[in-house]
């Protein structure tokens, strides 16, 4: 890779990048809490989607040699790179195709959900990425207990945030009346959150793999394998960027 | 020592255990329904999976697909008990009227679609790769046939298997239309009347469903068929070893199998009268059935997202050394432009579907207006990707012709730039387009003109390819065997069907066309100008390079000549039953409309197409043994594929190519378009 940097300052990038994060989140539900304007949610989304994409999901990789030996390890890691964006592009339809129904359905309007634990599952799924992306720095250096910890504390903040959602979320919202056939505002909620929730599920699947492997130096020379895992819990990132402002923020709620 | 299969045997278990999955099922609707009948879902059922299992024991031992189907009886039943029990714990209804309920049938029939790739083995290298094991990058394959029974990795083994499901699936599908066609011949209900019942529904439903799993059931066959084509020729005629990622390859093909199954099993359980589009409200109310199509479909979406991906990363990363874009054959463009609409566009047939799905299991209201959901939503959601679909459908089909009419008229193909984009550009308008299915719907008016101008705007790159081929064939020296004979075929029906679209898409036209046999015509035309025919001249054409015998010459020009006067009759038949009023979807029709004639004809002509590809379906199997031996360039062509000897060894060229010329330059002396270099250290 001609992209090659060094750790100290891979790492440091990862911080800066995460603290523009938390500024923007706490932006956009300071926004949505006062003055509500929907075209500045969806421009803090855009820009926060952009930073993971770019920075946490390193999407200018994609733009590697395409000359080179065919058979070497880089340039069947850059076929393997090609095909998961590919996948991810694909998978965005789904999410785009939810966000279209919940549009379509809901207008300007949005279910009543508790704002802090909205608030504070997206917190610990912003964290996880960031650790992710410590995790993966490391290993592509070289280190692999600082990949093990990093990636198991990843690991444990989406269980987090699994748990926070499907185990407290969705029995509060159904405890307030809201359930998955009390209206278009139920469906919408509990199917965007339940695909969502899927996804973060399997990508818990790709941590606990490649923590499992790392821990017998699979990974110490090729480390492939933790950026796919990587790439695709970012991407589940970006969805609940775009989903946490669609589903708790825009509009007014249905009481 | 190793045992001996035979097709003979594979029959016999074939009646054996259909029999006996009869009386099991029998029984157990004598025990739960405290009633037997003799047609009903579940003893059919277990009859259609036990047979379909036995037949593949008997020819082939327990392994492979066998295990997969196995696997997939076996978990569909495990996961329906398992809901059975939930349901009992929880107090609710523990059977309904197809033997489970239909929760325990959904969750069943999941767990038995990914059990069959567990069985099978397709998921044995990445079960191992997660576990840290090793594997090596292929395996051998197994000589002679019974390596397209079993997981392959070679990409020209999955384009077989593919081509064949695809050819098993059109026969399937043929015959139901040939059943429902054949009611059609007269006014009044004839066999499919009320007193007929069979799978547990009378003759009107029967052919409900068996209309609407037409549509389905060649709507996977296609996009098998197509799959089948890329999936041998773009390796080829790019100069890899193989696709991609050989593992994902082999998965999209062996996810079809279980998708194809549960489509068979809505025919059983039930069936659904909603034709393929699956609208609700009507998809809500359907028999269980519906949702072992939406589930079959949503499988078999899978199959059609992955072998995109991998085409895609095929061509990007994978090409000969000098083949740059402009280089490309265009039936890799033709791909390209296929791929990129199958990867996205899919995911929201799969989504709407999966919407419905939820809004029976769950009660979500999504499209419920009842509680505040919007039927049009799903129309929406559902033709963004069923119409761009048949763009993915005859594009492959469209590259074929491309690919194939130079060769035959010894010419370089005329505007090759132009054609290349127009795959593209088809591609890019195709999303634009959805609503034009939805003008009579009640879609917000403001939406009809602009959807109605990006439709006929897909006019524009189609033109270009039909003004290319004209020119391409002006002037040429044409001969005509049997694959030109259908690319010929293929460009004259095509044109049919091009020419009765603009007439659909124009609003003011369409309000009184839509929903009658007169659409039912023109997509007959474009689907089968744009993928039957180029299938198979396809076929025809590469079947030396896959065997390394040609298929008979005569009994193809038969074929020839019986399919196409007969389909054109069917379908301008169509068009005019059409314009004087017939529906689609439809039972019967009142003789004083004074088309019983026309229908009859139709029926003659449809059973006329079936005879066609009947004598297609021996000459095919025929001369994979006994065709004529065939092992050099056999139609003269400059491709790579055709430069070295026939059948192709597994991993393709021994030599590495090199391109160095332009790839139709057909006629110009001492034009070369690759040349063999011996690979220097690996690179390409």
């Amino acid at each position: 890779m001609t992209h090659k940097q060094d750790k100290a300052s891979m790492l440091n990038q990862g911080v800066f990048i995460f603290v523009y994060l938390a500024i923007l989140t706490v932006l956009e539900f300071l926004v949505a809490a006062s003055f509500n304007s929907t075209a500045v949610l969806i421009a803090v989304a855009f820009v926060k989607g952009a930073l993971v994409v770019y920075y946490y999901m390193h999407v200018y990789k994609l733009n590697a040699d395409h000359e080179g030996d065919h058979d070497s390890y880089e340039y069947k890691s850059g076929t393997n790179r090609l095909g998961l964006w590919l996948f991810l592009i694909s998978d965005a339809f789904v999410f785009g195709g939810l966000l279209v129904m919940r549009m379509n359905l809901l207008g300007l309007t949005r279910p009543n959900l508790n704002q802090l634990l909205g608030l504070g599952v997206t917190s610990v799924l912003l964290i996880s990425s960031f650790f992710m992306n410590r995790g993966e720095t490391m290993i592509a250096n070289g280190d692999r207990k600082g990949f093990l910890n990093n990636t198991l504390i990843t690991f444990l903040l989406g269980l987090g945030f699994l748990i926070g959602v499907v185990f407290v979320e969705w029995r509060l919202a159904a405890h307030e009346g809201l359930t998955p056939s009390s209206g278009p505002a139920g469906a919408a909620f509990y199917m965007m959150t339940g695909m969502h929730a899927f996804h973060v599920l399997t990508g818990l699947v790709f941590l606990a793999i490649v923590w499992v492997n790392g821990r017998r130096g699979l990974y110490d020379d090729q480390h492939y394998p933790v950026e796919a895992a990587a790439v695709y819990w970012h991407f589940v990132d970006v969805v609940w960027i775009v989903f946490y402002p669609a589903l708790y923020l825009v509009g007014t709620a249905i009481v | 020592m190793k045992r001996k299969y035979t097709v003979g045997s594979g029959l016999l278990f074939l009646l054996i255990a259909g029999g006996v999955g009869y009386l099991i099922g029998l029984g157990l609707d004598a025990l739960i329904m405290k009633n037997v009948r003799w047609t009903a879902p579940v003893p059919s059922a277990f009859s259609l999976l036990f047979a379909f299992t036995a037949f593949f024991f008997g020819v082939y031992g327990y392994r492979g697909i066998t295990r997969g189907l196995v696997y997939q009886v076996v978990w569909t039943l495990i996961g329906g008990f398992i809901v059975t029990g939930i349901r009992v714990m929880m107090g609710l209804s523990v059977f309904g009227g197809f033997f489970f309920t239909e929760p325990a049938w959904v969750f069943g029939a999941l767990v038995g679609a990914v059990a069959f790739l567990f069985g099978v083995g397709v998921m044995d290298d990445w079960v191992k790769w997660a576990r840290g094991i090793d594997t090596p990058e292929f395996h051998e394959d197994e000589p002679g046939w019974e390596k397209f029974l079993g997981v392959s990795l070679d990409h020209k083994v999955i384009g077989i298997q593919y081509t064949v499901t695809a050819l098993f699936l059109i026969s399937v599908g043929g015959t139901f239309a040939l059943i429902f066609r054949t009611e059609l011949a007269a006014s009044g209900l004839q066999f499919l009347n009320v007193g007929m019942n069979l799978f547990g529904q009378n003759g009107p439903q029967l052919y409900n469903t068996l209309m609407s799993l037409h549509g389905m059931i060649m709507i996977v066959s296609i996009l098998l068929g197509i799959a089948g084509i890329i999936n041998y020729a773009v390796p080829l005629l790019v100069g890899a070893h193989d696709m991609a990622f050989p593992r994902m390859n082999a998965f999209a093909y062996w996810v079809s199998v279980p998708a194809a199954v549960l489509l068979l099993m809505s025919l059983v359980l039930g069936g659904f009268d909603t034709g393929w589009t699956g609208y609700p409200p009507l998809s809500v109310k359907a028999p269980v059935g519906q949702q072992m199509f939406f589930l079959g479909v949503f499988i078999a979406g899978w199959s059609s997202i992955l072998g995109a991906l991998n085409v895609i990363a095929t061509v990007v990363r994978m090409r000969a050394r000098g083949m740059t874009a402009m280089r490309m054959p265009i039936l890799v463009w033709a791909s390209v432009a296929t791929s990129i609409i199958a990867l996205t566009a899919t995911q929201l047939i799969g989504l709407s579907f999966q919407l419905v799905m939820f809004q029976r299991l769950f009660g979500m209201g999504f499209f419920d207006p009842a509680k505040g959901g919007n039927p049009v939503l799903f129309q929406h959601l559902f033709w963004f990707y069923s119409h761009p679909a048949v763009y993915v459908f005859v594009l492959p089909g469209l590259g074929v012709i491309s690919e194939l009419l130079p060769v035959f008229v010894r010419k370089p193909l005329f505007g090759y730039r132009w054609v290349a984009m127009s795959s593209l550009g088809i591609a890019l308008v195709g999303f634009l387009v959805w609503a034009h299915h939805m003008f009579t719907s009640g879609m917000n008016e403001y939406l009809r003109v602009p959807f109605m101008y990006s439709t006929l705007l897909v006019a524009v790159p189609t033109g270009v390819k039909f003004f290319s081929w004209v020119a391409t064939i002006w002037g040429g020296k044409i001969e005509t065997p049997t694959p030109m004979l259908f690319v010929l075929g293929a460009i004259v029906v095509f044109l049919m069907g091009g020419l009765s679209g603009p007439p659909n898409a124009t609003v003011s036209v369409d309000l009184h066309l839509h929903d009658t046999y007169f659409i039912v015509g023109h997509f007959h035309d474009t689907i089968f100008g744009g993928f039957v025919f180029p299938f198979f001249a396809a076929i025809y054409y590469w079947f030396p390079k896959a065997t390394g015998r040609r298929m008979n010459e005569f009994w193809g020009k038969v074929h020839f000549w019986l399919m196409t006067p007969s389909f054109l009759i069917l379908t301008f038949g169509m068009m005019r039953v059409g314009l004087l009023g017939m529906r689609r979807r439809i039972a019967d029709y009142d003789p004083a409309q004074g088309f019983d004639t026309t229908h009859l004809i139709l029926t003659i002509a449809a059973f006329a197409i079936a005879l066609s590809v009947l004598i297609f379906l021996i000459n095919f199997f025929h001369s994979i043994k006994h065709g004529e031996k065939a092992q050099g360039n056999v139609w003269n062509s400059r491709s790579p594929e055709w430069q070295v000897s026939s059948p192709m060894p597994a991993h393709n060229y021994e030599t590495p190519f090199e391109v160095v010329g332009e790839p139709y330059d057909y006629g110009l002396p001492g034009s070369k378009y690759i040349d063999f270099v011996p690979a220097q250290g690996g690179k390409h």
